[in-house]
């Protein structure tokens, strides 16, 4: 029988530090397999029942929503707050999120003044911060690209006029809050000339400014068809309600055959499941509402929380990230918005 | 035609064929049935006698628990499905009784759609493009009526153990339940993911170990909204607690016959990917052969199983061998 010899102090020692590390070893490895969570605190816009975001028939909710969604699958706890479009809630916010130690804070509000503080009290406190739709501070920001999704939108009915149209005369018309400053609403009317003008770089563009009120659509719209009697109307509508609208014009007209549009936004008022029926749908392909330049807001928990957790680990960020704007067809509608409405 | 012609049509029309043979190859959007090339059969091959006999040893009081919901109009359906039925009772019409005895008869007419009430996805119900279990073509095998592969014909038997698992009480455990305030008994909230470790948690409540064959009843609560129709009917339809996708990875790995529910999917809605549709049926059907029972009563058996502390039962479950069916409407029993 082989006995070990007695170890020695010295030999003792080493065994004992031996075991400390492997140890030490079996607890990192411990850590790693039950990975770290955090608590990221988004702070909306505004929830108000009804009140939508960034020109489109989004609410808040829907964001909101959508961080609820996303974080199921993520190592996320979420702290959610209402900015309530109000600056001295805004603070409120940031200031109680700051109380309660999370590790990152999503601001999404649109006051720039507020947004500096905001920055500045998330500085102060270490604490990081991305920002949407509008800067805070030098955060990375996730934002709408207002002028790509609009040339989106024009490119697509540039193209159809092509295809159908050929040789005939082709008027444009920009339907929506035209002339609002809010929303970033200019760059999407500038991206949708840029579109149509890529095809028909002379064509002539009319803007209807509806002032953000769909129910004037009719009105305005119905005056300027009747006076394009033998034209062919491209119509660029700022957000899907106003689409909807500009086709019931149409419709009302007796000039449905003479007008395609796209809309901006794709909310779920245009596009539906598989019983909704609404009128992007891969049974209504003969629409003259060609389409629906997506947003995604009802996605942004998906983009944004993966960003907060590449923040979290340390890793690179760019420092503006846009949503991949789509244009959504009947052609595309059920891969972008999978409907879950049957069984 | 000029040959310059004939060889530019004769390469096109082998582009366009293969082009059509590329969307047909099902090899490389399905995996092959563990039962051979010709299986049509799926997950219920594994109903050996020898997992009959041992799902028998369930049967310990000859008590009989409903697991089915009554069948009758008004239940939740979606969009333009429906169900009606109409009665023929001439019979009872002074005059028209038959013979001497006066015999009379009453007959139904029953207009369905088969995904309704408590229900099984066939093997046919669930595809990848025209790819559907174990490689088929579904598009060479449809006509106007009926499929002419993978209808119910070809399903084995259901007679083995049932296995509850009690999601409530699982997330009340942990600390993470969170309810619907329609239901007026405890149910997860939609688009609540219930996990793998979710489920492994769950058995391990009951000292259960998941065994070939078996058949898989996950209660969420959220067939309390299904038992008040019509009145929560919408709500019912809006989503629902259900399984991961990971849930059904590690389902598929203990070799389950079938995976029931008290939804209308059994898998969680709103998706974890919004981009993914129905994943899960994509997972168990196509991929594996397992069947999807969806609209199952489970509360019953879940109590009974908490007043037992036994979550197993002999399932008792019989499927019309309706000929190139989808799908259909099933009775069960849970016998203990």
């Amino acid at each position: 029988m082989l006995l070990s010899p007695a170890p020695t102090s010295g030999r003792r020692r080493a065994v004992i530090v031996l075991v400390l590390v492997a140890l030490a070893l079996g607890a990192g490895w411990r850590a790693g397999a039950d990975e770290r969570r955090f608590t990221v605190a988004f702070a909306n816009l505004t929830e108000e029942p009804g009140v939508t975001l960034e020109g489109t028939g989004f609410t808040g909710r829907e964001v909101r929503e959508s961080f609820a969604l996303a974080a199921r699958r993520l190592p996320v706890d979420l702290a959610l707050y209402d900015n309530r479009r109000d600056p001295r809630t805004a603070l409120d916010n940031a200031t109680d999120a700051i109380r309660r130690h999370v590790d990152l804070y999503v601001e999404y509000f649109h006051d720039a003044a507020t947004n500096d503080e905001v920055a500045r009290l998330m500085r102060e406190a270490r604490l990081r911060v991305l920002a949407v739709n509008y800067p805070v501070g030098d955060a990375p920001l996730y934002t709408a690209d207002n002028a790509a999704a609009g040339r989106l939108a024009g490119e697509a009915l540039g193209d159809f006029a092509a295809r159908a149209w050929q040789g005939r005369p082709v008027v444009a018309l920009i339907v929506g809050p035209v002339g609002a400053r809010q929303d970033r609403i200019p760059e999407r009317v500038q991206g949708i000339g840029e579109g149509l003008r890529r095809r028909h770089p002379g064509i002539r563009i009319v803007p209807l400014d509806t002032q953000g009120n769909p129910a004037v659509v009719g009105a305005l719209l119905g005056k300027a068809v009747a006076a394009q009697p033998t034209s062919k109307l491209l119509i660029a509508a700022l957000d899907d309600s106003t689409a909807l609208a500009a086709k019931g014009a149409l419709e009302a007209a007796g000039r449905s055959a003479d007008g395609a549009i796209v809309a901006l936004g794709c909310d779920r008022s245009i596009h539906g499941g598989a019983s909704d029926r609404k009128e992007i749908d891969p049974s209504n392909r003969g629409s003259i509402v060609l389409g629906s330049v997506a947003f995604y807001l009802d996605r942004y928990g998906y983009d944004l929380l993966p960003l907060a957790l590449r923040m979290l680990r340390g890793e690179p960020v760019p420092a503006r990230t846009t949503t991949a704007h789509k244009l959504v067809t009947a052609a595309n509608v059920f891969m972008e918005y999978p409907p879950y409405d049957l069984q | 035609m000029k040959p310059a012609s004939i060889l530019a049509a004769a390469v096109l029309l082998l582009m366009s064929a293969s082009a059509a043979l590329a969307q047909t190859d099902c090899t490389k959007l399905v995996p092959p049935s563990p039962w051979g090339p010709n299986d049509q059969t799926g997950a219920t091959n594994r109903v050996t006698a020898a997992v009959t006999k041992a799902a028998a040893g369930e049967i310990q009081e000859g008590k009989v628990v409903p697991m089915s919901y009554p069948l009758v109009d008004g239940v939740p359906l979606f969009g333009t499905r429906f169900t009606k039925t109409i009665l023929t009772a001439t019979s009872l019409a002074p005059g028209a009784s038959f013979g001497e005895n006066e015999l009379t008869y009453m007959e139904d007419t029953w207009l369905s759609q088969s995904h309704v009430g408590t229900h099984l996805d066939g093997m046919g119900h669930i595809g990848r493009k025209d790819c559907y279990y174990n490689q088929i073509a579904m598009g060479k095998f449809i006509n106007q009526n009926a499929m002419t592969k993978l209808g119910l014909e070809h399903l084995k038997s259901f007679a083995t153990r049932g296995v509850l698992i009690d999601a409530v009480k699982v997330f009340q455990a942990a600390g993470k339940f969170k309810a619907n305030p329609a239901c007026k008994k405890p149910c997860l909230e939609k688009g609540t993911v219930i996990t793998g470790a979710d489920l492994q948690a769950g058995l391990r409540m009951y000292n259960v170990t998941l065994r070939e064959g078996d058949i898989v009843i996950i209660h969420t609560g959220w067939g309390d909204l299904f038992e008040q129709f019509p009145a929560q009917n919408a709500t019912y339809n809006s989503g629902e607690p259900g399984i991961s996708k990971d849930a059904a990875k590690w389902l598929v790995d203990q070799k389950v016959v079938a995976v029931g529910s008290d939804t209308w999917a059994v898998e969680v809605i709103p998706g974890e990917d919004p981009k993914e549709a129905f994943i899960v049926h994509n997972i168990l059907i196509t991929d594996n052969g397992i069947h999807i029972i969806e609209n199952v009563r489970t509360d019953l058996i879940a109590a009974e199983a908490a007043r037992t502390n036994r979550a197993t039962f002999f399932f008792n479950m019989t499927v019309p061998r309706a000929v190139g069916m989808t799908g259909n409407f099933v009775g069960i029993d849970g016998i203990r």
